[in-house]
């Protein structure tokens, strides 16, 4: 075992006469760390890796849904699923949380004690901020954030929330001026303001190499920290995030205002080390978990791709296409992707064609899709256990980019999945139950908070 | 940026006694998949940045608290923090995984610091237990006894606990430290669930770093401690009035 080698190591250096002690400490941590029994583990495979671990079944699937215009109470929600295969409510929405009101509910996240759970708007700009450790069963709405664009200098847009230790990262989409400049905000725990970091342009680099532009925008912030990396990716501005999606499309001028650009960050010193020519709107970021596994996936919106960003055999971090998406002349907009826990297997959804592919990533340089399965008439986010045997499968992506009609549907679907193919499990109508349009999830657990 | 890196010691950040197996960063080897680049730094290394090139925001103030020492005596925890940097993490004897493996990162810590007299003199060591009941400061005494250096040159290293559960939580609170009793008290890994957290605090009280386990390495710790130091010097020396 690799970190009991390098405690060895470590400790080999040190003159103490207390040294055997320490050894023996020691390697019996590493050795009742990693050799004791091995419950299953469930949880989402897209979450920050500083995170607490849910041991055993997701019992509670936490939904940032969209309010709908007379749909309900009109207003965002956080709606709570409950998913204990044995419970009488199986498979049924068993609370709902509003926040007072409409604001592009989007992304969120939990905190790295998993205690409580931040869901952002794009529009309103606002972060509200549940309990989810008191009951699980029933969050509770503890905090709003409301002066986020004023405290930030101007970040506008908060996007998601990923946890680091002790603090919540914020990437953001967008500026005062509504354009794709943006940059990431960092909070305590409790929501207090910390620090922004812009990221770099053309005009201020910030000192990181760039391959083609540096264009400001961003996306979304993922961490390896063995590797001291942090990647960004990069989406649009509020002028077009908030704009029908027909009109975008059409207007030549708005279609030259998406990422282009993903970024490699000195993560621990906050500074930009590379900028990466990756167009067509690099959106999710999913890194690799194994400790060999020095890579991370996107997939780009506009053309469909799907890319790796790897550190290559000189120790240089590169980025290049290694597979289409779906026919990229058909325009099926690649959205969430989720990668599996032993690296092998990647989910990607398209909005526009409301298909989940699977394709084997074994070979991340190559990969090859195994799988496809129509979801719906629009499909976004994935959610996957850690197990990789239950998948949670949302409908909504932008309230003026959804779909209308009877491909406007808006659900949450769950499906088990045994390596060769989705099977249903249950299926929420959020139109039919009131709710609205569904959007980001994580996952929540009663035995996280055992005491 | 220097060449050098620094060997990682990665354990997920996951609750104690909760299995590591299928975390974040996994102690079970794993072949790499087939195909893969195998880099010359696949593993846990990376290069650290260079001491006062970065920043460390003030994430905010380090709470006090009612505490005991080894000895039994009683301190307000604000007091101990003022005057040096910092290095605090919370801790208890009785866990079997994080903490001792972090324990033994600071006793490197304490080490490397020993090599700079002058630093030594400005920062020190503190490991706060949130075990009261097992943990008394006679617990703490022997405990410290097998971790701490005896070097004249080494840097202080405290071992603190609470008089009692009571003075404890709202110490916990304040730190944002989350921690539950496993329903199975004879767990592997010790019987209380936690999250493994670190904070470096500068010497008027404010915390500037927070470290899970992944980032509690010696050397990127001297390095942060060095940074604090020398972005002190440098506001200091900008704020000075021109001669």
């Amino acid at each position: 075992m690799t970190r009991i080698s390098v405690l060895l190591s470590q400790l080999a250096i040190q003159p103490w006469r207390n040294r055997r002690r320490r050894v023996l400490l020691s390697t019996a941590a590493v050795l009742c760390a990693g050799l004791t029994g091995q419950p299953v583990q469930a949880d989402e495979t897209c979450q920050s890796p500083y995170m607490a671990k849910i041991t055993g079944e997701e019992e509670f699937v936490y939904v940032w849904t969209l309010g709908l215009e007379g749909v309900g109470d009109g207003q965002d929600k956080v709606v709570t699923v409950d998913v204990r295969k044995d419970s009488p409510t199986f498979g049924k929405a068993i609370d709902t949380d509003s926040v007072g009101g409409r604001g592009e509910a989007h992304h969120g996240g939990l905190t790295d004690d998993r205690r409580f759970f931040w869901v952002a708007g794009l529009s309103d700009s606002r972060i509200h901020i549940f309990d989810v450790a008191t009951n699980p069963a029933n969050p509770k709405l503890v905090k709003t954030i409301d002066d986020f664009v004023e405290k930030s200098g101007g970040v506008v847009g908060a996007h998601g929330a990923y946890a680091l230790p002790g603090r919540m990262l914020i990437p953001g989409l967008s500026n005062k001026n509504h354009d794709g400049r943006t940059g990431l905000v960092e909070y305590t725990n409790d929501g207090q303001y910390i620090t922004t970091h812009w990221m770099p342009t053309a005009e201020n680099t910030q000192g990181a190499a760039v391959e083609k532009v540096a264009d400001g925008y961003g996306y979304d912030a993922r961490v390896l920290p063995r590797k001291n990396v942090m990647l960004t990716s990069s989406f649009t501005g509020f002028s077009n995030y908030m704009r029908p999606l027909g009109e975008v499309m059409k207007d030549e001028e708005a279609m030259k205002h998406f990422g282009q650009t993903m970024v490699l960050w000195d993560f621990h010193a906050r500074t930009p080390k590379k900028v990466f020519n990756v167009p067509g709107a690099p959106l999710e970021i999913r890194w690799a978990w194994g400790p060999y596994n020095n890579y991370a996936f996107t997939s780009t919106a506009l053309t469909s791709k799907l890319w790796l960003v790897y550190e290559d055999t000189d120790g240089e971090w590169k980025a290049e296409a290694v597979a289409d998406v779906g026919d990229p002349a058909k325009l099926p907009v690649p959205v969430d992707i989720s990668l599996s826990a032993d690296d092998r297997t990647l989910f990607i959804d398209s909005f526009m064609d409301g298909m989940t592919r699977v394709f084997d990533v074994s070979d991340p340089h190559r990969p090859k899709q195994i799988y496809e399965r129509k979801v719906g008439g629009q499909v976004n986010m994935v959610s996957q256990s850690w197990d990789g045997k239950r998948l949670y499968y949302t409908s909504s992506l932008l309230s003026n980019w959804d779909k209308t009609g009877a491909d406007g549907a808006q659900f949450l679907k769950a499906y088990s999945w045994d390596g060769k193919e989705l099977a249903p499990r249950f299926e929420i109508d959020f139109l039919r139950e009131g709710l609205g349009r569904p959007h980001m999830m994580s996952f929540g657990s009663s035995k996280l908070y055992a005491s | 940026m220097p060449s050098r890196t620094v060997p990682r010691l990665i354990l997920a950040t996951v609750l104690c006694g909760a299995s590591l197996a299928a975390s974040a960063h996994d102690l079970h080897e794993r072949e790499p998949n087939a195909g893969q680049p195998i880099g010359p730094s696949t593993g846990y290394a990376f290069a650290l940045p260079d001491p006062g090139s970065y920043r460390l925001p003030a994430i905010r103030p380090a709470a006090g608290g009612s505490v005991l020492d080894e000895r039994g005596r009683g301190h307000d925890l604000a007091d101990l923090l003022q005057g040096r940097i910092t290095v605090l993490a919370f801790m208890y004897t009785r866990c079997g995984d994080l903490c001792p493996t972090a324990t033994l990162q600071l006793s490197l810590l304490q080490d490397l610091v020993a090599k700079d007299q002058r630093l030594a003199q400005r920062m020190h060591l503190v490991s706060m237990s949130f075990d009261p009941d097992h943990d008394t400061p006679e617990v703490l005494a022997e405990y410290a006894a097998t971790w701490r250096s005896s070097e004249p040159g080494a840097p202080e290293w405290l071992f603190l606990t609470a008089p009692d559960r009571s003075a404890l939580a709202p110490v916990l609170a304040a730190y944002g430290q989350a921690v539950s009793a496993k329903p199975d008290p004879g767990a592997a890994g010790g019987p209380l669930y936690h999250i493994f957290r670190a904070f470096l605090i500068d010497a008027s009280g404010q915390i500037r770093n927070i470290y899970s386990l992944d980032f509690l390495d010696p050397e990127l710790v001297l390095t942060d401690t060095k940074t604090l130091i020398l972005n002190q010097e440098q506001d200091q020396h900008a704020a000075s009035p021109a001669p």
